[in-house]
């Protein structure tokens, strides 16, 4: 054993330390599973920890209407599934359908083939589902918006806009609207509570390997574990998410045309675009 | 009382020698006094997670799941090794659970406004990515004893009370695990 071994130990034990260190964030994290543990030691029933729980069909009133008879079964001492699970579930739909004839505003972060990516998204409640979409690689980030009728797609390099008609059927398209659906499923199941960033958050099973994760204390989702084709699966931080009235200012929200007023518009088939 | 007296001694001596058994009592007879437990442990355990896992958000998981998991099962736990033996059993296999799980892309982090400069800052992120990826390499068991010294910042000793090994074997298999990483983590620096 050198001295040069010697040192390059001590380097390495170093970084091993380093690997470990204490960060700004941990007194959150501290305190969220304490809240956890403080739960569970609580006075009361105890919860289940996992219960798989029919929500009926969809929407929120389905959702609610599950609830009672879920709430029925729970009482009755059968074993049926837990109440507590089902008002989760119950929540956690309420909290991703917004008010109808309003605008939903997400945004989203993630990590996708070791490249980060971000997808910024504001969108009518209700037909026509009229949307503006920033999304793609930080930095990177194309823009489109949808009226229903018409798509226009922004290209900051030469400020310019395309449009060309839409005759996709309108739908909403936001980030969240798969964990809305698959909520109202049936096929929802709580699987416990678990800290992210130093939140404590529920975490709920969907259909298709979907998993969200939604705040204790309100219930607005803050993580989704998407899966993909090849195994891996991406996890998505919800920023942003909130509802907006629909007014003059907000509809402006939904056009890329009232965003760039100073851009020039081409049509799609002046351009050559195949799109 | 003299047979009570003599019941309680083996008790009584596992108390003397785990420095968590009062603790453990009360927590038994009170799950509530549970808090004291993570209280004294939570630092160690994020840490014992933190050397063994990359990404920031399985760390907090685990974490949180070693002391649920705990909480849930503490009526198991005979006493018969110490408590931090037995927590530590359960990080270990969280862990292994964690890893057995499909990959998850951890979500970028944010780099710190100040104090390193961001190219300082993403050099170190790479260096740690590369020393998880060689940890990782390592024999289970090996990871599991490198996380006790260095993630939970325990000492030989405690780590020989945790694996039933004297202070000194601990040490030699410890420089014997560093050396190994030494050999597939070579230090630029040195």
């Amino acid at each position: 054993m050198t001295m040069h071994d010697d040192s390059q130990l001590e380097l390495l034990e170093r970084d091993l330390q380093r690997l470990a260190e204490p960060r700004e964030e941990d007194e959150l994290v501290r305190l969220a599973v304490r809240r956890q543990l403080a739960a569970m030691t609580a006075p009361g029933p105890r919860r289940r920890r996992s219960v798989r729980i029919a929500v009926g069909i969809a929407g929120v009133a389905a959702a609610a209407a599950a609830i009672a008879i879920v709430t029925d079964v729970g009482t009755s001492g059968s074993g049926g599934p837990s109440v507590a699970d089902a008002a989760v579930i119950h929540h956690a739909l309420t909290a991703v359908a917004g008010p109808a004839n309003s605008i939903v505003h997400e945004k989203v972060a993630g990590v996708q083939n070791g490249v980060p990516v971000e997808a910024e998204w504001w969108q009518q409640t209700s037909p026509p589902y009229a949307s503006l979409v920033i999304k793609g690689p930080v930095g990177h980030e194309g823009e489109v918006s949808d009226n229903g009728t018409t798509s226009f797609e922004y290209e900051p390099r030469t400020n310019t806009i395309t449009e060309q008609p839409d005759s996709s059927p309108p739908t909403p398209i936001d980030p969240v609207s798969q964990v809305r659906q698959e909520l109202a499923s049936g096929q929802s199941q709580v699987a416990g509570t678990v800290v992210i960033g130093g939140s404590t958050l529920y975490k709920i099973d969907l259909p298709n390997g979907l998993v969200g994760y939604f705040d204790t204390s309100d219930y607005r989702p803050r993580y989704m574990d998407d899966p993909q084709r090849d195994g891996s699966v991406v996890r998505v931080r919800v920023v942003a998410y909130d509802y907006l009235p629909m007014t003059a200012s907000t509809r402006a929200l939904l056009s890329v045309t009232e965003q760039h007023p100073g851009a020039r518009v081409v049509h799609a088939s002046d351009s050559g675009s195949s799109k | 009382m003299e047979l009570n007296a003599l019941a309680e001694a083996p008790a009584a001596r596992v108390r003397a020698l785990d420095p968590d058994a009062e603790l453990v009592a009360r927590a038994r007879a009170d799950p509530r006094e549970f808090l004291g437990l993570y209280d004294r442990y939570f630092d160690r355990v994020l840490g014992y997670a933190r050397l063994r896992l990359a990404d920031a958000a399985s760390c907090e998981d685990v974490t949180s799941r070693v002391f649920t998991t705990a909480l849930e099962q503490l009526a198991r736990f005979r006493g018969e090794g110490s408590f931090a033996g037995w927590l530590f059993q359960i990080a270990r296999n969280t862990v292994r659970d964690v890893q057995r799980r499909r990959p998850t892309e951890p979500l970028a982090e944010e780099p710190p406004a100040a104090d390193p400069t961001p190219e300082e800052y993403v050099l170190e992120r790479e260096r740690a990515r590369e020393l998880h990826a060689v940890i990782g390499r390592l024999r289970p068991e090996h990871q599991h004893l490198l996380a006790l010294r260095y993630g939970a910042d325990l000492g030989y000793d405690e780590i020989g009370a945790i694996l039933g090994a004297v202070p000194a074997t601990v040490r030699v298999r410890m420089h014997r695990i560093l050396e190994e990483l030494r050999r597939r983590f070579p230090h630029d620096n040195a």
